[in-house]
């Protein structure tokens, strides 16, 4: 299992954005800052959205509970990855957080 | 036999027109208005909007319209606002002018914008202060002197300075309520007029009567017992025809339509609870994205007492997903392209008959509305028998009045099949023809339509765009990857030398909406085809999903 705390889950989302990125021939920043909304800039649509939260669950290495995460909040870079990084700390074994079933995506 | 159905007038003998003379779109609004005054007709942008509050400024942008417009040939007025007030006061101001209202939408591309604002040929717009920054960038582009309605801006000096062909009028120029003049009633005038996209890589308009959306808005309110004390979201955006349901059924009723920002959209579980809406109406997707990321927790959507889908294929997971968190709502699966207003099928879902009634996963499209008629045909148009697929044609009240200034679209589309003296529309959609008293099942598409997150994509449009920004021939568009209700999104895959995907890929973003931008390119030296020379599309797809094209990415 990877380290999750807050620098490297913002480590791991730079990476996966480039690589996204790279992929769909798009240039992209040196850095995504803190506050750099995805959403509106244009970065990744909804289901792009859905997919990186689906990338950074596989990341923690168990599924996380986005339900108490501020919708205007969910598309920023610091605040997902602050949000993420206090998920894990505060709830370090998987059974202790509620989740609703479902697979993962696509 | 095909039959042009472009003038209204040809249309009215050939359908069942019930006897609503005096309905149009906006008369259940001012009804409401007239019961209602305190109560909210809107909540958005953190604002509740009485129907008092919204009948002054909607009647105020009307007057303003009527007091600068006098040619009567140009009976549309645009609304270039998005999840504000002065959206849903554009929309319902425009039509009170006695105009049909066409949504344009800042999300999408200028260009995409400015193409349906000169094809629609409005004379007056309707703008809010967020759309602003859009509406700099679209006036060089625009040729024709526009009336320029800005309901929440104070001071338009900048803009009347910078573009002095047009007439800007601001929050303190409105013509004030008492100078509005109600409007006489035409139930075949045009009540909206809505892009959708084209196969020809131009957006074709659809116009609908008010006659259309208010036999929809009939049936829509009686079967869900819509009353004042109900509260429907908007998830749907305005360029969406599924909002109109939104918007208008829940005025007819006096109920309030409550709007989420862009972002609540994809998170939208606390706005149900914190609304304590009654009524959902969303695309599949949205069900299936809240199910993916935990939202969808049992019991959590008490309040809700309709779970209604429409848009695209509705996954039987996604369904029984839902239902658990919305344990109180009964669940219905709507269908219907923008042509045949709105929906124009529905099913209710049942725990115990619905899973056998299912193919593929997928719940079925139901049964037509009452005033529908529905027939299943092969390619000749002649009609199957029980049990076999072909072609969905429908017609029937809520039938449009065909496309925008495009009568050959609108004979391929509208048509009068073998036996029959009547006009149908050709959905497009694959259905089992119903065995007794079974649902129609929806199977697929007949053409090269496809459904991403609920969105109506031309993959015929998308290729001509890329044609003509790549300049290479070979262009093959698909849906991909395959979600379990349609595509995620659309891939390219290009016959020749690798084009530079940065420079293409932002070139075609400047013409077509977010959704319908390819998420990658692929370059082969050459695309397989089949017997007849064309291209292979289900082999394109293969090598797609096996990830063979992959290394033919082009990286910058």
């Amino acid at each position: 299992m990877h380290e999750c705390n807050a620098k490297d889950l913002r480590d791991f989302l730079n990476l996966y954005l480039v690589e996204k990125l790279q992929a769909e021939g798009r240039g992209f920043p040196d850095d995504f800052g803190d506050s750099c909304d995805l959403l509106l800039s244009g970065v990744i649509d909804s289901l792009g959205l859905v997919e990186l939260m689906t990338a950074l669950q596989e990341r923690c290495g168990r599924e996380i509970d986005f339900d108490a995460l501020d919708p205007e909040q969910m598309t920023k870079v610091g605040p997902l990855c602050d949000f993420v990084a206090d998920q894990m700390e505060r709830f370090p074994s998987s059974e202790k957080l509620a989740i609703s079933g479902g697979s993962l995506l696509v | 036999m095909q039959l042009s159905a472009t003038q209204p007038g040809n249309r009215e003998s050939q359908t069942k027109v019930p006897n609503r003379s005096d309905q149009c779109l906006w008369t259940g609004f001012l009804r409401s208005a007239e019961r209602f005054h305190g109560r909210p007709a809107v909540i958005v942008d953190g604002k509740t909007l009485s129907y008092d509050a919204l009948r002054g400024l909607a009647c105020r942008i009307a007057a303003t319209i009527q007091s600068h417009t006098y040619d009567a040939q140009a009976p549309l007025t645009a609304v270039f606002a998005y999840r504000s007030p002065v959206a849903f006061a554009g929309v319902l101001g425009s039509l009170l002018a006695g105009h049909g209202y066409v949504p344009l939408n800042r999300t999408f591309p200028v260009h995409r914008t400015q193409v349906m604002l000169e094809r629609s040929e409005c004379q007056s717009m309707v703008v809010d202060m967020g759309s602003l920054p859009q509406l700099d960038q679209l006036l060089p582009c625009i040729r024709r002197p526009l009336l320029i309605v800005l309901p929440d801006l104070e001071d338009p000096s900048r803009l009347r300075q910078q573009w002095p062909m047009h007439v800007f009028v601001s929050s303190r120029d409105l013509v004030p309520m008492n100078l509005w003049r109600q409007p006489s009633v035409d139930p075949d005038a045009i009540a909206y007029l809505l892009f959708t996209s084209g196969s020809t890589g131009i957006p074709k308009g659809v116009m609908v009567a008010h006659r259309n959306a208010a036999a929809f808005l009939e049936y829509m309110v009686d079967r869900y017992g819509v009353t004042e004390a109900d509260r429907l979201s908007q998830m749907f955006d305005m360029t969406f025809d599924l909002s109109v349901f939104d918007m208008f059924v829940a005025w007819e009723a006096g109920a309030c339509v409550c709007c989420p920002s862009q972002k609540t959209l994809i998170k939208p579980s606390a706005f149900v609870e914190e609304m304590g809406l009654t009524i959902w109406f969303s695309v599949p997707s949205t069900a299936m994205f809240m199910k993916q990321l935990g939202m969808l927790k049992p019991g959590r959507f008490s309040s809700l007492r309709w779970s209604l889908f429409c848009g695209e294929p509705l996954p039987v997971s996604s369904a029984t997903a839902w239902l658990q968190a919305a344990p109180n709502s009964t669940l219905e699966n709507l269908y219907g392209p923008t042509e045949l207003t709105i929906a124009c099928s529905l099913y209710r879902w049942d725990p115990l008959r619905s899973p056998a009634e299912c193919e593929r996963g997928i719940v079925p499209i139901g049964y037509p509305y009452p005033d529908m008629d529905v027939l299943v045909v092969d390619e000749a148009l002649n009609e199957v028998e029980p049990g076999q697929q072909g072609e969905l044609l429908m017609n029937g009240p809520q039938m449009c009045l065909g496309y925008w200034k495009d009568p050959d679209k609108t004979a391929a589309a509208f048509v009068i099949p073998a036996g029959k003296n009547e006009i149908y529309y050709r959905t497009g959609d694959l259905v089992r023809r119903p065995v007794g008293k079974a649902p129609l099942t929806h199977l697929g598409r007949t053409d090269f339509q496809v459904k991403v997150l609920g969105h109506r994509v031309e993959l015929g449009e998308i290729e001509a765009i890329v044609r003509d920004a790549s300049g290479l021939e070979g262009v093959v568009a698909v849906g991909w990857p395959e979600t379990a209700g349609g595509y995620g999104g659309v891939e390219v895959v290009l016959e020749g030398a690798p084009r530079d995907a940065a420079i293409l890929r932002r070139s075609i973003a400047s013409r077509l909406p977010e959704y319908m931008v390819p998420r990658r390119f692929h370059f082969m030296d050459r695309l397989p085809r089949n017997v007849n020379g064309k291209f292979d599309r289900p082999a394109i797809k293969g090598l797609l999903d096996r990830g063979l094209c992959t290394s033919a990415t082009r990286r910058t």
